[in-house]
């Protein structure tokens, strides 16, 4: 069974990637539902804005985090004012890391979801009186809601796994930043770190496989509507 | 009632169109990529014309470039297109209970009487994958009449249904047009539709309109508007009524001459006018007078014109006072020896001729 120690890892973890996905589903959504009905020469470039975390190694992502919300940048500034402290190093790191990186799956997902939806359908909302938002709430959102679900669960999984951008932008830090994968790789470095390593790993395949397990049922749930 | 006039270019295609109808119910009509489903979705509010001024009742939607703006929202024209287009993630009811103050208007009197004419009652608590098309058509039409619209949108309604189903929606269009009292614009390209509905119609041909005016004045001269394909060769006649005969099943009407043409029995009075139709096909030829013959009609005629067209003959025929096309094969039009000038006897069967409207 797993120690103390370790099932406090595992439940940051948990927090860490929930939060994560809650931050980033109000502007993954707007963002998902902006790239499949914008019709602009700008799109393309937005999308691979919002696409680069997914093929920038994680550290750099982390760095490029580390860079913006520094303590004499702008927004690390901001944050300063905010909450007195600085960002770096916190809890509240790890879930920008973790949202940061899994963004990009919860977009997509998004964005194929509301292409799957009928836009004649929109067309009649909007004829039969209902605006834009209106036939958004009411029409778009609910037809693509298993896309967005399956998007959520998959960045969820994404959030779980975080390791690169987390290491650089929030350290290593016991019952503040010591997700499991930051976890497993300190045990890599202590001499019979073996088992717990094992205890944490099987923890981790549960969760990415309950997760991966959840994303199919709700994508095929989208495909059948 | 509504005043409209739209430019818009778009990929090779111009549409340009000004035109204005007192309706109540104004038929577009015209061969596919004529422009009708763009000047819908313009008149909608789907589509920003390029240039456009649109008025109903005075009210104006849309004034471009640079005028008044009304989006589809706000313009009280409820779309309804050849695909039913049902909310599949509502209920029978949550679709008709769509638009807002739809649920208000379903629990009225009047919206008790929309689900009577469409026959809907029946289907209210019924997931919408599991109705016929015929079904799904009149949830369509409910849908958009309990948005209380000031005009119904109708983009070619029937023409993805079978015949039988087409007639039926064809019914209910009628009815909502005299029970309800509902104003519409609709596109088709269906002649028959056009006689029985509407009471204006436009004729539109690569973008421009080429006539307007009512639906039989229109559609008899096919040919110089250049829809002659689209009507195809029926024959559409305006006739007055001279008598009924009841028990025979028939009512006569004047061709003109002291030629009678002998239509299915109808409730008109004698004297009015009713819209009748038959295929050209349906016309035979016969150099003598035939004998013992049951079809009604044999009526003494003169070709006017012999038209090859391909693997088909089309013989303008003059019946008394009107026109009537008659299609044969060219091995019969040679072994009668047809030419302007002939004189023949044509044969339509009674049941052949379809009241109109």
């Amino acid at each position: 069974m797993p120690s103390e120690a370790e099932w406090e890892v595992v439940l940051l973890s948990v927090r860490v990637a929930a939060l994560a996905v809650a931050a980033s589903l109000l502007p993954g959504i707007l963002l998902g539902w902006l790239l499949a009905r914008w019709q602009h020469p700008l799109r393309a470039l937005l999308q691979g804005v919002v696409m680069l975390p997914l093929v920038l190694p994680p550290v750099v992502t982390g760095y490029l985090l580390l860079f913006l919300l520094g303590r004499s940048r702008p927004l690390g500034r901001a944050w300063h004012a905010l909450t007195g402290g600085y960002i770096a190093y916190t809890t509240a790191a790890c879930v920008i890391a973790a949202a940061v990186v899994g963004f990009p799956l919860l977009v997509e997902a998004i964005r194929l979801a509301v292409l799957g939806v009928d836009r004649r359908l929109e067309q009649v909302s909007r004829s039969l009186g209902r605006g834009a938002l209106d036939t958004f709430a009411r029409v778009t959102l609910p037809l693509s809601l298993p896309g967005v679900l399956a998007g959520a669960v998959l960045s969820y999984a994404r959030a779980l796994g975080e390791f690169g951008a987390t290491i650089v932008l929030a350290g290593n830090v016991a019952g503040e930043t010591r997700t499991i994968p930051v976890a497993v790789y300190t045990l890599l470095n202590v001499r019979d770190g073996e088992a717990g390593i094992l205890r944490l790993t099987a923890v981790s395949v549960a969760l990415a496989l309950a997760a991966l397990l959840g994303s199919f049922w709700l994508s095929a749930r989208q495909r059948r509507a | 009632m509504l005043e409209l006039r739209v430019r818009h270019r778009f990929r090779g295609f111009a549409l340009d169109v000004e035109l204005a109808t007192e309706g109540p119910v104004l038929g577009v009509f015209g061969p596919s990529a004529s422009g009708k489903t763009t000047l819908l979705h313009a008149l909608a509010g789907l589509l920003r014309p390029q240039q456009a001024r649109i008025a109903m009742r005075g009210r104006e939607l849309c004034v471009r470039p640079g005028g008044r703006w009304l989006p589809p929202e706000a313009r009280q024209l409820a779309l309804v297109t050849q695909d039913p287009l049902l909310f599949p993630h509502r209920s029978v009811r949550g679709n008709l209970a769509f638009a807002p103050g739809a649920a208000q208007r379903l629990a009225s009197e009047a919206g008790r009487r929309v689900l009577e004419v469409l026959r809907v009652e029946p289907l209210l608590e019924r997931g919408v994958d599991h109705l016929s098309g015929g079904e799904r058509q009149r949830v369509a039409l409910g849908r958009a009449l309990l948005a209380g619209p000031e005009l119904l949108l109708l983009d070619e309604p029937t023409s993805s249904l079978d015949a039988e189903l087409s007639r039926e929606v064809l019914g209910l269009l009628l009815r909502v047009k005299r029970e309800l009292g509902v104003p519409m614009v609709f596109i088709t390209h269906r002649a028959a539709e056009l006689l029985a509905l509407a009471d204006d119609c436009a004729v539109l041909d690569a973008g421009r309109l080429v006539a307007q005016g009512p639906p039989v004045e229109v559609l008899k001269r096919p040919r110089a508007l250049g829809v002659a394909n689209l009507v195809g060769v029926d024959n559409l006649l305006r006739l007055p009524v001279l008598a009924h005969d009841e028990p025979g099943g028939v009512t006569l009407l004047d061709l003109g001459s002291g030629l009678r043409l002998a239509a299915p029995l109808c409730d008109a009075l004698p004297g009015a006018r009713v819209d009748v139709g038959f295929y050209a096909d349906e016309v035979l030829l016969c150099l003598e007078p035939p004998a013992g013959l049951s079809a009604r009609n044999a009526l003494p005629c003169e070709v006017r014109a012999v038209d090859v067209l391909g693997h088909e003959v089309l013989a303008e025929l003059r019946l008394g006072e009107i026109r009537v096309r008659a299609r044969l094969t060219p091995l019969a039009a040679r072994e009668l020896g047809l030419a302007a000038g002939t004189r023949a006897v044509a044969v339509v069967k009674t049941a052949g001729i379809h009241h109109l409207g």
